[in-house]
């Protein structure tokens, strides 16, 4: 009846001990551990129902948008899903489990869910209801409102009609969700989707109440009193972009006895060095590091390294630049870059190399195995090997008959980019002799433009995973996807990808999977991109709390679970 | 008097009305777009332009916002803080800037007033010395690291001040923030009131009034300071606009929730409408306390009414 | 008679001068052929003011008395060498990279024998805090940074030394660049008055108007980032001060009878503005751009901070601090040097500008 799609990932935990932080950190250095931390977070929630308190957290950024249907980043959905539930949840490890949805079926041919609600209540006294998700999800591919998550409904959740509404070819009352009674909700899908319940803990598949909602007019979500609550916690203090706000626990939250937390506190800080000495000053439980600290606190049980799901690579610009279009210079740059020691000598935040086009710790198959847990399966594509670089330049220097090339590379204004771009600088142009890399340095929305613009020879970029299926890495690659920057087309790869979108293998997960397997190995073959690696952010996690979830992608922390001993 | 007054305001007004069209035609000239995630694909982005009139000419944009504007409507932010009214984040942020600018103006100001008197009178002393080495240390360490410095000591290791703004103790966690702020400013103000008061103090009206046997601070305070503050004050002026309308570097060290760090957010984001509406108001600050300076000044000192009188 | 009405100068100048022609033609008509150009452009330019020579000697004897002024000179220069010298004066280069030699505290040759910069390093951890040395721990015993290293293993001499360099050459450049347009427009401005410097004046307000910010970061994203363009955008919004005291001056000296005179004598407005009023006023402008150098190499670190400064992995004076900032709190040496010598530069750039203001300054000899 329904996938037994338990996904089992690794999910980095607030480890209480030396040695759970230890394990944390290693396992995001590339080993391919799966057991440990699954204890600690059961035991973390099973002592939370003793102790109270308020858990301080620290934000690298402002919140854009309270509106789950707008909001686009982490910090928002990090936020918005602290106080709202959609139908499923994430458990410790990352899995789908029910949260408003009390249970569901699956049609027989894979395209039909209905889905049961919950008695829960939003904080103004309503009800939950079925009608509260068709609002929602109408308002997601609503083309008047642009959502730009939109595609989370019609290309990755196939729902019915999503595609045609948000090209304007339909009205939005035609979405293939419909309100069968208030607690039933049925959706309906183009072609059987495996990891669609993964995507009911996404934001844009959040509820929103219609009445409330209008009533607030343009201001929905720019104070705490312009916003519904139906989840853990309840929003008190907030204005826009504010760089301070706090949550309250919800009384009224239908899992009220779960939550062993009285409340919430956000602190916006943009300053690492400043974050840590907050830390260290005791007014923050969970900060953020940058890699420069690590030294600082390398030997500090509350030191811990996560999973952030980001893969950084670097895009050559195939289609625009001749010279990059040749297949031996591409290997070259890629054999060229030394992974290890940008992770180990310049990050030093327990970010891991990666040799993959999809990174490892984010997508688990049929088996439960991690997608990419193998970094030597493509090794013959994509390594670290000074000779077969310098081999391949040979031959690429024969073929394109110049002796010196002289490429320039876009990186973001961030931090950890521009360092990383520096150590690739030096490695290239000692590895390749006559090779120049000029850095330029753009805030991220312009490097993007450039991206997307093709006005640019090299760019250092990276890709979050939407949704825990290696297909949110392999779909960016086929021909006319705006994230193809460098424009590569290749008919075979093409198949694949459709295949496993929208034909047969749909329905054949583990078909699927070596389908997708085969499609990696087509781009990492023709050096499409070059991998760097797979990021994790470096933090400190008070001792006192215990149960904090990480997750790589949709909701980077939960803290449901999370307890504090005061 | 009155009709140099209208003059002033009317052509102020038209330049403030030209400093927009500026700023619009900059935000054109722009590379990138308020829409550009990765995600976004090109087609929602065209839909987002035109669901915010951007896909529109100049100059019905122009239009536009100046007759909303006239209304009070800045319009909405487009992606630091999704369809916020730019007036709501004016109304909350702006006054936080002011506060601690404010406290940073007062207190470069006073200090500096103070050191430069000193440097001043004890000329060519070790007082002399050290007061420009104050100065000069002013000018010359850029405030992110005196911040990070004075939050290192006061905050972290002394624990005298909270390292952070917080709602909650809104003077106590400006100290900081203000102290960093106001270096620059002191340490102009002390450098310009040294050499002014060295030219007064040096001048014939100085000696006639030593000569009459007036001495001591009336000599000073009376004489001498009243007759250098009038070019402090020009000097200041810019000065108390860049400090009220924020500062980017100790907002962001301070995570002050101010205008400053908004519009560098703004800009890098290319969020149009924020950094237009921010940099106007920037502007109109800036013109509103050059056209008092100037008033001032005709207030103060006929000669230069006269001498504006004829243009 | 006549003559010495016309020496005499003052009020009634004009009076004497008629009334003395009047006594002395008093029975002839003029008529047209009386007066003819005289085409002496060559003459216009002759300067009889012999005083000239001396007054640069008084300035030069006004300057060096001044011991603040000549050890800020001083300092200058030795900035000068050291920026010119100081990178070729080790082995390292400012952009190698050597990753297995990072964080290396300063280590100087003879002086670690008295156990000063000998390489240790007390970190303070949030475990507390220990002392370590980097190169006995990875066994480069015969290793030496004199400044230490930074967290590419990049030695801080070097590019101390290089960021030094780039720092002046921005400023001085911004700075004279800055001069000559901030001058020419304010002197321009101020000699026309009237409309002319009315729409100039409101063209200054709109560019003044308009937060640095904005046009500068427009421009480092529009242009491509470098020396050059850096330069330009200091130049764009560092002209205004100049062009004010460029005015104010003018409209102090253009109502003075040497100008008077020029004029009389057939100069044209660009001979007034830049042979006759430009001479009278350099010391005012000297003084300005000596100013204006600390304030670039300022505004250039402010750049770097935001992330539009000197492309990697060149450096300035700025764009170290900001990038060593960073390590602050973990390694603090390695701020200390770049920091140190901007502190030095502006410092020496500012007692040598105010030397020069008051040697420059008549009114300021009684020193």
């Amino acid at each position: 009846m329904k996938f037994d799609r338990r996904i089992s990932r690794r999910s980095f935990l607030a480890a209480a001990g030396v040695s759970a932080a230890a394990l944390a950190l290693t396992a995001c250095g590339g080993s391919s551990s799966t057991a440990a931390s699954g204890s600690t977070a059961s035991s973390g929630a099973a002592a939370g129902s003793a102790e109270g308190g308020v858990l301080n957290i620290m934000l690298e950024t402002e919140v854009q948008s309270l509106d789950p249907q707008l909001a686009t980043d982490g910090t928002s959905f990090e936020v918005i899903a602290d106080y709202t539930d959609g139908l499923m949840q994430m458990d410790e490890n990352g899995a789908a489990v029910e949260a408003l949805a009390e249970s569901y079926e699956l049609s027989e041919d894979g395209k039909t869910y209905t889905f049961h609600l919950k008695d829960a209540k939003w904080s103004n006294g309503d009800a939950v209801t079925a009608a509260d998700f068709v609002f929602g999800w109408q308002r997601a591919v609503d083309p008047a409102n642009a959502s730009e998550y939109s595609y989370m409904l019609s290309d990755i959740g196939q729902v019915v009609n999503a595609a045609e509404i948000i090209a304007g070819d339909k009205p939005v009352t035609d979405l293939g969700v419909t309100a069968v009674d208030d607690k039933t909700l049925k959706v309906e899908l183009n072609v059987p989707v495996s990891y669609f319940l993964s995507l009911m803990y996404f934001p844009t598949f959040y509820p929103m109440n219609q009445k409330f909602f209008e009533s607030c007019g343009d201001t929905y979500g720019t104070s705490a009193d312009t916003v519904l609550s139906n989840g853990a916690f309840v929003l008190t203090s907030y204005e826009p972009a504010a760089t301070a706000f706090e949550l309250v626990k919800n009384a009224d939250y239908y899992d009220a006895d779960r939550i062993a937390l009285d409340g919430l506190n956000y602190q916006v800080i943009k300053d690492s060095q400043q974050a840590l000495m907050s830390y260290q000053n005791g007014d923050l439980d969970i900060t953020l590091l940058n890699g420069e600290q690590v030294e600082q606190v390398k030997d500090d049980p509350e030191f811990t390294s996560v999973g952030a799901g980001y893969l950084w690579y670097i895009s050559p610009n195939i289609d625009a630049v001749p010279d990059l279009a040749n297949l031996n210079l591409r290997r070259a740059i890629t054999f060229a870059l030394n992974r290890d020691s940008i992770t180990n000598d310049v990050l030093k935040d327990g970010s891991s190399p990666a040799y993959t086009a999809v990174p490892a710790q984010f997508a688990t198959g049929p088996d439960g195995s991690d997608f990419s847990a193998d970094q030597t399966k493509f090794a013959e594509f994509c390594a670290y090997d000074p000779d077969k670089a310098a081999e391949y330049y040979e031959q690429a220097k024969a073929e394109l008959g110049k002796d010196s090339f002289s490429f320039t590379m876009i990186v973001d204004a961030d931090d950890a980019p521009q360092k990383v771009a520096q150590v690739v600088q030096e490695q290239l142009q000692t590895t390749l002799p006559g090779f120049t890399l000029e850095l330029k340095v753009e805030p991220k929305k312009q490097r993007v433009q450039d991206l997307q613009d093709g006005t640019f020879e090299l760019g250092l970029t990276r890709w979050g995973p939407d949704y825990a299926d290696p297909m949110t890495y392999l779909g960016m690659w086929v021909t006319g996807n705006s994230n193809n920057y460098g424009l590569w087309s290749d008919a075979d790869y093409d198949a694949i990808i459709a295949e496993c979108t929208t034909g047969d293998l749909c329905t054949d997960p583990e078909g699927r999977w070596e389908a997708m397997y085969d499609a990696e190995s087509i781009v990492l073959e023709q050096a499409v991109i070059f991998p760097l690696y797979g990021q994790c952010n470096a933090e400190m996690i008070s001792s006192a709390v215990t149960g904090i979830e990480h997750h790589p992608c949709a909701l980077n922390r939960v803290y449901k679970n999370t307890t504090k001993n005061a | 008097m009155k009709k140099y007054t209208l003059k002033r305001i009317i052509t102020s007004l038209f330049t403030l009305l030209a400093i927009l069209l500026v700023l619009f035609i900059l935000m054109q000239l722009m590379p990138g777009s308020p829409f550009n995630d990765e995600k976004l694909t090109p087609e929602m982005r065209a839909s987002l332009y035109a669901k915010y009139g951007l896909d529109q000419p100049i100059y019905v944009q122009f239009f536009r916002y100046v007759t909303n504007m006239l209304r009070g409507d800045f319009g909405v932010s487009y992606n630091i803080s999704k369809n916020t009214p730019i007036s709501q984040l004016i109304q909350s942020r702006l006054p936080i800037s002011i506060r601690v600018g404010g406290m940073a103006v007062t207190l470069g100001a006073v200090v500096g007033l103070v050191l430069g008197i000193i440097a001043a009178l004890k000329r060519d002393t070790i007082f002399d010395t050290l007061a420009t080495i104050i100065s000069v240390i002013g000018v010359s360490v850029p405030s992110y690291v005196i911040a990070l410095a004075l939050s290192y000591t006061f905050g972290f290791k002394l624990k005298w001040f909270p390292m952070l703004f917080s709602a909650k103790d809104v003077f106590g966690s400006s100290v900081l923030p203000s102290i960093s702020l106001s270096m620059f400013t002191m340490a102009s103000i002390a450098r310009f009131t040294r050499s002014e008061m060295i030219e007064v103090l040096d001048s014939d009206y100085m000696l006639l009034a030593e000569s009459k046997g007036i001495s001591g601070p009336a000599l000073i305070f009376r004489h001498a300071l009243r007759n250098a503050l009038i070019p402090i004050i020009t000097v200041l002026a810019p000065l108390i606009v860049d400090l009220m309308t924020g500062s980017l570097v100790v907002e962001k060290i301070f995570a002050i929730p101010g205008v400053g760090s908004l519009l560098v957010t703004a800009i890098q984001s290319n969020d149009y409408n924020v950094v237009i509406s921010l940099s106007f108001i920037y502007s109109a600050m800036y013109i509103g306390i050059m056209l008092v300076v100037d008033l001032l000044y005709g207030i103060i000192d006929p000669r230069i009414r006269l001498a504006k009188g004829d243009d | 008679m006549a003559e010495k009405a016309i020496r005499l100068g003052g009020e009634s100048t004009a009076d004497a001068i008629v009334s003395a022609v009047d006594t002395m033609y008093s029975e002839h008509t003029f008529d047209e052929k009386d007066f003819v150009l005289k085409h002496n452009d060559d003459e216009i330019a002759v300067d009889s003011n012999f005083a000239a020579q001396s007054f640069w000697k008084d300035v030069r004897v006004r300057f060096f008395r001044k011991k603040s002024a000549v050890f800020g000179m001083i300092l200058v220069v030795f900035i000068v060498l050291l920026a010119a010298f100081g990178p070729g004066m080790n082995e390292y280069t400012y952009s190698g990279q050597e990753l297995s030699q990072k964080n290396f505290a300063p280590r100087v040759q003879v002086l670690e024998n008295f156990g000063i910069f000998n390489g240790d390093e007390k970190m303070s951890t949030t475990t507390g805090s220990k002392t370590v040395n980097a190169y006995v721990e990875k066994g480069k015993e015969d290793v030496y940074y004199w400044f230490g290293s930074d967290t590419y293993g990049r030695d801080i001499w070097t590019r101390t030394w290089e960021g030094a360099r780039v720092s002046l050459i921005i400023a001085v450049a911004a700075a004279v660049i800055d001069m000559v347009i901030g001058m020419s427009y304010g002197l321009i401005s101020g000699y026309f008055g009237g409309k002319v410097d009315m729409v100039m004046q409101r063209f200054l307000e709109v560019a003044n108007g308009i937060p640095r910010l904005v046009i500068v970061t427009l421009l480092l994203l529009v242009l491509k980032p470098g020396m050059i363009t850096i330069i330009f955008a200091l130049m764009l919004t560092e002209w205004v001060g100049m062009s004010r005291i460029a005015r104010a001056e003018m409209l102090k000296l253009k109502d003075q009878e040497f100008v008077l005179a020029s004029r009389t004598l057939g100069a044209g407005s660009f001979f007034i503005i830049f042979k006759e009023v430009l001479p009278n006023i350099i010391g005012p402008i000297i003084t300005q751009v000596m100013f204006s150098i600390p304030t670039a190499i300022f505004t250039e670190a402010f750049l770097s901070f935001v992330g539009l400064g000197i492309p990697v992995p060149q450096c300035s004076l700025g764009s170290l601090i900001s990038e060593l900032y960073n390590s602050f709190t973990t390694h603090p040496y390695q701020i200390i040097p770049p920091m140190v010598v901007m502190s030095l530069l502006m410092m020496s750039f500012n007692l040598v500008a105010d030397g020069l203001r008051e040697a420059l300054d008549p009114k300021m000899k009684s020193m």
